[in-house]
């Protein structure tokens, strides 16, 4: 589907992205990266942007349930698509599995990292339900802590598997 | 002091931050944006060191969307000169943006502001600079001669600071040697890159005179004066808020961007304005940790007793002109480690180049101290044909010379080195690692160990400035908090340091629980720092490992003000003696249980609505402020010798790494770390700092540098040529615990934090080495990069 032109200059589209399950629409610079979108104009500011350049993972989210770096796809990119961000995993008080074992294994200390590793380990788990601790290190690899040094990340994604598993 | 309840200290409860963070619900700067918001964009200089000539920004003012900007002559115009936290000899002319010349790679040169981000870097490609190159000093040694091009003409020389202490008679001490050593070593610039970097949101309310910055600057108490002095302000007129803040390590700290974007609020009529660095303007431009040349001399008896030391450090400052000295004044603190070394002279060179400025960075100075240290001991002793543990354990200073302290004044408050190392032995099985090394080198494969031990010194004393400038422009380490009952019995409390991570709401909460007998449910503590209602003074802020040794103190010195009105209180209304009456199950009751009891929300009821029952004279309300400046903290005395920090943490750490001869690579297999910061309020957030801070060790040790040409230019400005670990390079470290309470600190507990940064990379440099002790090679130059150990090991080949 190609975007709708919004009048007859060629560098703004109208774009229509379902975010955490809720439509949203908004007329948009078409060099707007869906990271900004998603925070600006749909206003989930879990997604955090730490390096712009594709390599931290920070701004990670789900798009049709696969795992992709928001700060390098432009946000029309995602119209018609369904985009998932840590707000769509579970809130306070309801909590995904993973959330869960991030609280309970105090896989984070600023936070930063915390919903792109959320999202890189919701990946995972998907492919690969049961996974050794070599195959979470790996998955998780192009995702960037610098608080914890990763040993509490990679106990948390292991003990939630068989909860994710058993869903 | 009388001891406190433990019902919520020393437990690892789960922490409350990880709640909010692991649902996306932080408020980090970032998300400090409010309607009518305008965006900053800065231009920064591509040379290393340049006049400028001309700055033409007609062009990119009449771009779309574009609201201001402003250059270098305009904020000399507005503004005052940066004022340094460390007054230097001669004042710089330097504003925050660049005023005459630019003086290193990424300096702010100009600002536009615009309706979006996107708007304002559009316009940064219409602004025309002309700028007439000049030479650069890059090498900080060849800098610091006479003929070297100048940062700032007006000092005459680069060297920032050039000093000699002698701390005893250390040429006596190696004229009496048995053995003298010498051996030079560097560290490579290198920064902890906080994920989440480093901005301001700013509302200059220009008819009330009033300017609001939120900010993730790590140190509102020192940025406060900074920015009300450059924009001649009162501290009354600021308002200075902390947001969440995604990671700090000492980085997060640049008055410039706060007062570009409060100049940017007045010239734009009060909108609100966001200004927040992009990962390249991050590495490029906000701190590195100093790069350095060290040579070490070390005087030994024929027992292997280190006699005296001397230290010549050459510490790279950048263009830092508003920090300097930080490092070689830190390194006063572990200038003889965990050693009894009774003389030692330090040789201090603090030289500017035309790099990016350097300043706090997780460990600040001691890394590089360590470094030094522990690698001289493993080079010493492979000199003397001894065991390197052996040589360790016949220095350390023992458990009952504690405290102890050393020829610079620094205070070793406590700790059991040896104890330490004990228990390290067995965490990394070596005993049966030296078999296997043995079986691998005769299958042609590299194992090695490498043992460091590092002390962690922690809570700064700002009195240790005086050395470098000369001038008393503070003293002493402290912190302020605030405990408030609120009307319904509630509980509230601020914080001087919000932390960055460090679970600073979790451990107050568990500490003001405690005080005032309640579950630590009912205790909320603000995540945001707020300079109108939070108290706070010069030294506060999130820096130096100081929560053990300050913040408790003002966190207990608040609740137990509030104890001490509901004690009073509550005797009055219960008609009981005070001494019988405790604090316990969310109110006050007797001692011996029996009889009746008030509950906070019946006292607080009294103390803010009815207060004609209070006692009379008692003021209403019940809130408790305290200041806490610990009285460890001293001057100088006459032989330059000053606690530069308080309390000492220490670690040993053991690691096995395997070689890969053929690439250089360099693979660990195990990690140990014996860690001892005294009391543990909470297991989890002393576990997962030690984790965090060796895995910034082993970066520093493996991967990471900041690569400046011979001109000055620097190579590395994203994450993909400034290489930060992964899951799959940093190991699960194991770990042990050692406890000798602090007896100075309030609840016995030292800091904890940069700990593991602080020995990792001499740690690993050994066990490097130790490795490849077949061939003989051995670095000097960190970042151990594949490409460097290839090199070495076919140089040590070809040789052969």
């Amino acid at each position: 589907m190609e975007p709708e032109l919004t009048d007859d200059r060629t560098d703004r589209r109208i774009i229509s992205v379902t975010v955490n399950g809720r439509r949203c629409t908004a007329d948009v610079d078409v060099r707007k990266t869906l990271a900004d979108f998603l925070r600006e104009d749909a206003g989930f500011t879990g997604v955090h942007v730490g390096c712009e350049h594709g390599v931290c993972g920070a701004c990670s989210v789900l798009m049709d349930g696969q795992v992709v770096r928001s700060c390098i796809l432009f946000s029309v990119q995602a119209d018609g698509h369904e985009i998932v961000t840590v707000e769509g995993l579970g809130d306070e008080d309801a909590l995904n599995p993973l959330q869960q074992a991030f609280v309970e294994h105090h896989a984070l200390q600023c936070g930063f990292c915390t919903p792109g590793m959320l999202l890189a380990a919701v990946d995972l788990l998907k492919h690969c339900p049961d996974p050794t601790e070599t195959q979470v290190r790996e998955a998780l690899s192009g995702n960037l802590c610098m608080c914890t040094g990763y040993a509490n990340i990679v106990r948390a994604v292991r003990a939630a598997a068989p909860h994710v598993r058993s869903g | 002091m009388e001891p406190s309840s433990t019902q919520w200290k020393g437990r690892p409860v789960r922490l409350r931050e990880d709640l909010r963070f692991s649902t996306g619900r932080g408020t980090y700067v970032d998300d400090m944006k409010f309607p009518d918001t305008l965006h900053v964009a800065l231009l920064r200089s591509v040379h290393p060191h340049a006049r400028i000539v001309s700055v033409d920004m007609s062009e990119a003012l009449a771009m779309p969307g574009v609201v201001c900007g402003l250059t270098g002559e305009d904020v000399a115009r507005m503004t005052k000169p940066l004022r340094s936290l460390v007054p230097i000899p001669v004042a710089l002319d330097a504003y925050c943006l660049a005023y005459g010349k630019v003086t290193h790679v990424g300096e702010p040169v100009a600002a536009i502001l615009a309706e979006s981000r996107y708007l304002a870097e559009d316009a940064l490609e219409k602004i025309r600079v002309e700028y007439e190159p000049l030479p650069a000093a890059v090498d900080p040694e060849v800098a610091m001669e006479p003929a070297a091009p100048l940062l700032f003409e007006s000092m005459g020389t680069n060297v920032m600071w050039q000093d000699r202490f002698d701390y005893g008679d250390t040429d006596a001490a190696f004229a009496r040697a048995a053995h003298v050593f010498k051996k030079r070593f560097y560290i490579q610039r290198y920064s902890s890159t906080a994920l989440e970097t480093f901005g301001c949101t700013a509302v200059y309310d220009d008819h009330r005179e009033q300017l609001t910055v939120w900010s993730n600057d790590q140190r509102p108490g020192q940025a406060m004066p900074i920015v009300a002095h450059s924009l001649g302000l009162t501290h009354a007129q600021i308002r200075f808020v902390t947001p969440d803040v995604g990671g700090g390590f000492g980085n997060k700290r640049k008055a410039h961007y706060l007062i570009i974007a409060a100049l940017l609020s007045k010239l734009s009529g009060g909108r609100p304005v966001h200004y927040l660095e992009d990962r390249r303007e991050n590495l490029m431009a906000l701190i590195h940790a100093c790069n350095g040349v060290m040579d070490l001399e070390a005087a030994l008896d024929e027992d292997g007793h280190i006699l005296g030391m001397k230290v010549r450090d050459v510490a790279d400052e950048g263009a830092n002109v508003l920090n300097p000295t930080v490092h070689s004044i830190l390194k006063l603190g572990n200038l003889t480690n965990c050693y009894r070394i009774p003389v030692v002279r330090y040789e201090v060179n603090s030289v500017m180049t035309n790099k990016c400025p350097s300043g706090a960075n997780r460990g600040i100075g001691k890394p590089f101290m360590c470094l030094a240290m522990e690698r001289m001991m493993d080079y010493v002793a492979r000199q003397l044909g001894m065991d390197p543990i052996e040589l360790r354990r016949r220095n350390l200073v023992p458990p009952d010379a504690m405290p102890y302290t050393g020829p610079s004044g620094a205070l070793i408050d406590s700790g059991d080195f040896n104890g330490t190392l004990d228990k390290l032995l067995p965490l990394i099985d070596y005993q049966d690692f030296l078999r296997e090394q043995r079986e691998a080198r005769a299958q042609g494969r590299y194992l090695g160990i490498g043992i460091a031990i590092g002390l962690e010194p922690s809570t700064s004393n700002q009195s240790a400035y005086i050395l470098s400038s000369g001038r008393r422009n503070a003293s002493g380490s402290a912190e302020a908090a605030m405990v408030r009952v609120e009307h319904d019995g509630s509980i509230l409390v601020l914080l001087g340091d919000v932390g960055s991570g460090q679970g600073h709401e979790t451990a107050a909460a568990q500490i003001v629980a405690d005080e005032l007998g309640v579950a630590m449910d009912g205790v909320r503590v603000s995540p945001f720092f707020d300079s109108a209602v939070t108290p706070w003074l010069y030294a506060t802020g999130n820096y130096s490992n100081k929560f053990a040794g300050t913040d408790v103190g003002a966190i207990l010195g608040a609740a137990r003000k509030v104890r001490d009105k509901l004690l009073e209180l509550a005797a009055h209304l219960l008609q009981e003696p005070v001494e019988n009456l405790e604090l316990a199950e969310g109110g006050v009751r007797a001692r011996d249980r029996h009889g009746h009891r008030k509950t906070l929300a019946e006292l607080a009821f009294v103390a803010y609505r009815d207060l004609l029952s209070l006692p009379r004279g008692m003021e209403p309300g019940l809130e408790g402020r305290f200041y806490y400046s610990s009285d460890l903290a001293n001057v100088p005395d006459e032989n330059r010798r000053v606690r530069n920090q308080l309390f000492a943490s220490n670690a040993a750490h053991g690691v096995i790494v395997e070689v890969d001869p053929d690439t250089g690579g360099v693979t660990i297999l195990k990690y140990g770390v014996v860690h001892d910061c005294g009391t543990v309020l909470n297991s989890a957030i002393v576990e997962g700092l030690v984790q965090g801070a060796t895995a910034h060790g082993i970066g520093a040790a493996l991967y990471e540098e900041f690569d400046y040409d011979a001109e000055g230019n620097l190579k590395s400005t994203t994450f993909v040529d400034y290489l930060k670990p992964t899951a799959v390079e940093i190991p699960d470290v194991r770990m042990d615990h050692l406890v000798t309470p602090s007896p100075y600190t309030p609840l016995g507990m030292k800091g904890v934090g940069e700990g593991g940064a602080i020995p990792a990379p001499a740690a690993i440099c050994n066990a490097v080495e130790n490795a490849l002790e077949p061939l003989g090679c051995t670095f000097d130059h960190l970042p151990l990069t594949p490409e460097r150990v290839w090199a070495e090991i076919e140089k040590a080949r070809a040789s052969k």
